[in-house]
């Protein structure tokens, strides 16, 4: 019986392994396959002409070149690509870092609103927004901003940015790049926001502590010591914002002009990499032009792979955990003796920009749901769908299908692959390093790329065709890097003592993993899948290629069909019908904040029942 | 986090010893043992005996060795990295660090109570057969007979008969150290190491457990690390005192404490009741 057991821990071991190395397997998958999806366009085109050529125009009558040469060339794409992501990382990151900022130092816990009037309405109507918790509030709008789909962005971006931007400008026009920069830096500013909020609070208290003794004010020793203290930690911080905006299809998608050369102006009309792909790869012909643009997302990933892995190169220091460094005397001096007004100002800029971010968010639910809850019917929820009269009821089958076949599957395998990082690698050793940059690489993997391997892959070579196994099986890539992460945290946060308690009974590993660990951290592992199932909901780019985009559905998992952010952008680009493309952007956000509110409850049960 | 060492070269081989054998006078046998945390050493040539059914407390100042050393008794140490022991323990006719020693069956007859209670957040009863469980009892009969028995044993049947299929977490932090002896007792462990049980609780608490313990030693060898001198003047029936790695002195509680044979041991015990 107990040789049994170290037989079970041993064969569990590799198990485990096993789980955390299909990150590297995916990776290599997914760079491999796409290359090899690649090559006929880079043989017949060339790579020098691909990447260097000005001219894109795949169909004989396409732009006007009725030759019988179709031309490949995406530098104007990259140059966009490039371009949008420097200006939605310009306005995103300030705005994101400021709040950042805000929402640490300055923002109160509750407001403290007077009111001395008689009036008992009134009276009661203080209290009660006195009682809100700010920052509380503050901190889940961040989170329900990062938990909008893509589309919803892009169907805002396309239904009040350009009409606004088409008020200024003389011209009337309001796509175009100004566009793409306004709704991409929306887009990244959680991201932003919320990690610089982790590399700020991870700054030891010490630093702003100390600043004040020396006499700085609040906003002296918040500009002064911590934000350049945080300084690692916010560079990461943009670099993943700037991974996130290059790689990004579906928000820009309706609002960037679609048009593949270089811009002029403001309101140029521009196709970013990500773009050329989503809206061309429906049609191409086998021959060149669908490698052609497969070969685009290669561009694409090997774009978003420098990107990321150029954060290997920012210094550690403060990156994440509480550090524990006295500042030298010398250079506390230095530091310190700076006074000056520019702090205080910024203090302003800082509270300013985050109302705004308050205002943004207001402005893209209000909207949305003002105009779409108009639009639900008893009948678009719930009705018999037909292509002339579509209802959501498809994609609510295709949607929970693609969550159920993908939870199933990755699950386990994240699960299993945290247990590995966290109960049986050493830490810090070669192996968890490889690991973890493997997983992090998975994860800065854009939407679009995930769709081209998956359609490439699961689709053509494994033969599932579009459908809804070929969808689930991508989606578990995407969702793969969130569980692991969230459960790996949720496993940390397990007390030593626990464990210790069941080894000390005699159990073995995989019985105290089992029985003591896994139910401990099961929140934890609970609000991972509450994340994936947010993230398969308002997923797009990944889907429309594997799953599909048609309007009915077979009910069968080797059946295509789309699922409610596909809906989305079916309804939109066919112009169906704008109620109904609204009123499904309201069920897609009012499932994000539904989902948002399930996590939040989860974490405030954790939080209360650890005190 | 936690990394198998000494236990995963006993994965290897081919017979296991896992038969304790408790009728000599001494239950446990400590024979110069060294303890190295990689390169420092925590423990000099340790010489002890612990005599069964009794009571052996240790004392010392903080950092001298009390708990690395009662963690090696059951070799909970193996889950430190880089920890390596040299000499012999001999429980129950074993040498413990024998490497065909069934880790689950040491831990089976040598249980541990830790310093801060840490009760599994699940129900009283699951928390009790968790251990039995590990041992592949499954009977709901002997369960139940099990959960009855042990907090008879740690005189807790009456106060929680009625809640228990209640978290655990619910129970006061004096209940949550006494379910933690009975969840130890629940796998009918020969000898009980206990590091500093009481420290984190209040006095009247301390002293349920403290009576626990005088009953306890009817069944089971005890050993226990106390910073309270009081306490283990009052409960136990040897003593050993410990500095700096080594061990001092070791004798009958009454003796340590009243004619301690070595100054170091009388400064700091005077200094402890002082
Ligand atoms: N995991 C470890 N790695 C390295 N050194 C350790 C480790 N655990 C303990 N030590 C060192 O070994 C020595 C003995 O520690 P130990 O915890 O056994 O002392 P103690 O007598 O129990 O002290 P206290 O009364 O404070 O609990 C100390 O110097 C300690 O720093
Ligand atoms: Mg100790």
């Amino acid at each position: 019986m107990f040789k049994a057991s170290k037989y079970k821990d041993t064969s569990a071991k590799i198990l485990f392994f096993v789980c955390a190395g299909l990150s590297v397997v995916a990776v290599f998958g997914i760079i491999g396959f796409i290359l090899y999806a690649s090559v006929p366009a880079f043989r017949q085109i060339g790579v020098f002409n691909f990447l260097f050529g000005t001219v894109w125009a795949p169909d004989l009558y396409n732009n006007g070149l009725a030759s019988a040469d179709r031309v490949f060339g995406i530098l104007p794409m990259i140059v966009n690509s490039l371009l949008v992501t420097l200006g939605a990382i310009a306005i995103g990151g300030t705005i994101g870092v400021f709040t950042a900022i805000f929402l640490v130092f300055w923002c109160p816990d509750k407001l403290r609103i007077r009111y001395a009037g008689q009036n008992k309405f009134l009276q009661k109507v203080v209290s009660c927004i006195n009682k809100i918790n700010l920052r509380t509030i503050f901190d889940q709008i961040i989170k329900l901003l990062a938990g909008i789909p893509s589309l919803v962005y892009g169907f805002f971006a396309i239904e009040i940015i350009v009409p606004m931007l088409a008020a200024i400008n003389p011209e009337g026009v309001g796509q175009g790049l100004l566009a793409c920069f306004l709704i991409l830096a929306i887009m990244i500013l959680p991201t932003i926001t919320s990690l610089t909020k982790n590399a700020l609070e991870a700054v030891p208290e010490q630093y702003y502590e100390g600043a004040l003794a020396m006499g700085n004010t609040k906003a002296q020793a918040v500009f002064r010591v911590v934000f350049p203290a945080a300084r690692s930690g916010i560079i990461s911080a943009l670099i993943l914002g700037i991974g996130r905006a290059v790689g990004e299809a579906m928000a820009v998608i309706w609002v960037c002009g679609n048009r593949a050369v270089f811009p002029d102006g403001l309101f140029s009309y521009i196709r970013t990499l990500t773009t050329n792909i989503v809206m061309e790869m429906g049609y191409a012909p086998l021959d060149l032009h669908r490698p052609a643009l497969i070969a685009t997302g290669f561009v694409l990933l090997i774009i978003v792979l420098i990107i990321n892995l150029s954060m290997n190169l920012v210094p550690k220091e403060f990156k994440g955990k509480r550090g524990n460094k006295v500042l030298s005397g010398e250079k506390t001096e230095i530091i310190y003796r700076k006074k000056g007004l520019v702090p205080e100002i910024l203090k302003y800029v800082s509270m300013t920009l985050a109302t705004l971010v308050a205002v943004i968010l207001a402005l893209i639910v209000g909207f949305i749901l003002v105009r779409g809850i108009g639009g639900l019917s008893w009948h678009f929820l719930f009705g018999r769908s037909t292509n002339a009269d579509p209802t959501l009821v498809p994609a609510f089958a295709v949607t929970g299908y693609v969550i159920l076949f993908t939870l199933i599957i990755a699950l386990p395998l994240g699960i299993g692959a945290a247990i590995y990082l966290v109960e049986y690698a050493k830490p810090g050793s070669k192996v968890v390093k490889v690991l973890r940059t493997f997983i992090d690489t998975l994860s800065g993997v854009p939407s679009i790329v995930f769709g081209l391997f998956g359609m490439i892959f699961f689709g053509d070579i494994l033969g599932l065709g579009y459908s809804v196994l070929t969808g689930s099986f991508t989606m578990v890539l995407v969702v793969l890097p969130t569980i692991i992460r969230s459960t790996e945290e949720a496993l940390i946060a397990v007390p030593v003592s626990l464990r210790e308690a069941s080894y000390g009974l005699g159990a073995s590993k995989v019985r105290t993993i089992f029985k003591v660990v896994l139910p401990s951290a099961f929140p934890g592992i609970a609000t991972a899948a509450v994340l994936s199932i947010g993230r398969i909901i308002g997923e797009s780019a990944a889907l429309i290629f594997t799953v599909g985009s048609i309007l009915t559905f077979g009910g069968s998992p080797l059946d295509q069909g789309s699922t409610l952010a596909v809906l989305l952008y079916t309804l939109s680009v066919e112009g169906l019908e704008k109620d109904l493309s609204y009123a499904t952007a309201a069920v897609l956000l009012i499932l994000a904040f539904l989902l948002n509110m399930i996590v939040y409850f989860i974490e405030r049960r954790v939080k209360k029942r650890n005190k | 986090m936690f990394h198998k060492q000494k236990a995963e070269n006993t994965e290897n081989q081919t017979s296991t010893l896992d038969i304790f054998d408790f009728s000599g006078e001494n239950a446990i046998t400590i024979k110069d043992v060294d303890l190295f945390y990689g390169e420092f050493q925590a423990l000099k040539k340790i010489n002890m005996q612990m005599p069964k059914y009794k009571i052996t407390a240790m004392i010392g100042p903080s950092g001298c060795g009390k708990s690395t050393l009662i963690k090696t008794l059951n070799r909970m140490n193996d889950l430190v990295e880089g920890c390596r022991v040299v000499g012999e323990i001999r429980i129950g006719g074993l040498d413990i660090y024998d490497k065909r020693v069934d880790l689950s069956a040491l831990r089976k007859n040598v249980g541990m109570v830790f310093q801060k209670p840490n009760p599994f957040p699940m129900s009283v009863y699951d928390n009790i057969t968790y251990g039995p469980r590990t041992f592949g009892i499954k009977k709901k009969s002997t369960l139940d007979e099990i959960v009855e028995r042990s907090l008879k044993q740690a005189a807790m049947w009456d106060e929680l008969k009625d809640r228990l299929n209640k978290s655990a977490l619910g129970l006061s932090g004096g209940q949550q150290q006494r379910l933690c002896i009975a969840r130890a007792l629940a796998v009918g462990p020969q000898i009980l190491l206990m590091d500093e049980p009481t420290s984190a609780l209040d006095p009247i608490s301390t002293g349920k457990i403290e009576d626990l313990c005088e009953e306890l030693k009817n069944d089971v060898t005890i050993v226990m690390v106390t910073h309270n001198m009081q306490q283990a003047a009052r409960i136990s029936d040897k003593t050993a005192f410990f500095l700096l790695g080594e061990m001092i002195e070791m004798g009958d509680t009454e003796q340590v404490f009243s004619a301690p044979k070595h100054p170091e041991t009388e400064r700091y015990i005077t200094g402890r009741f002082g």
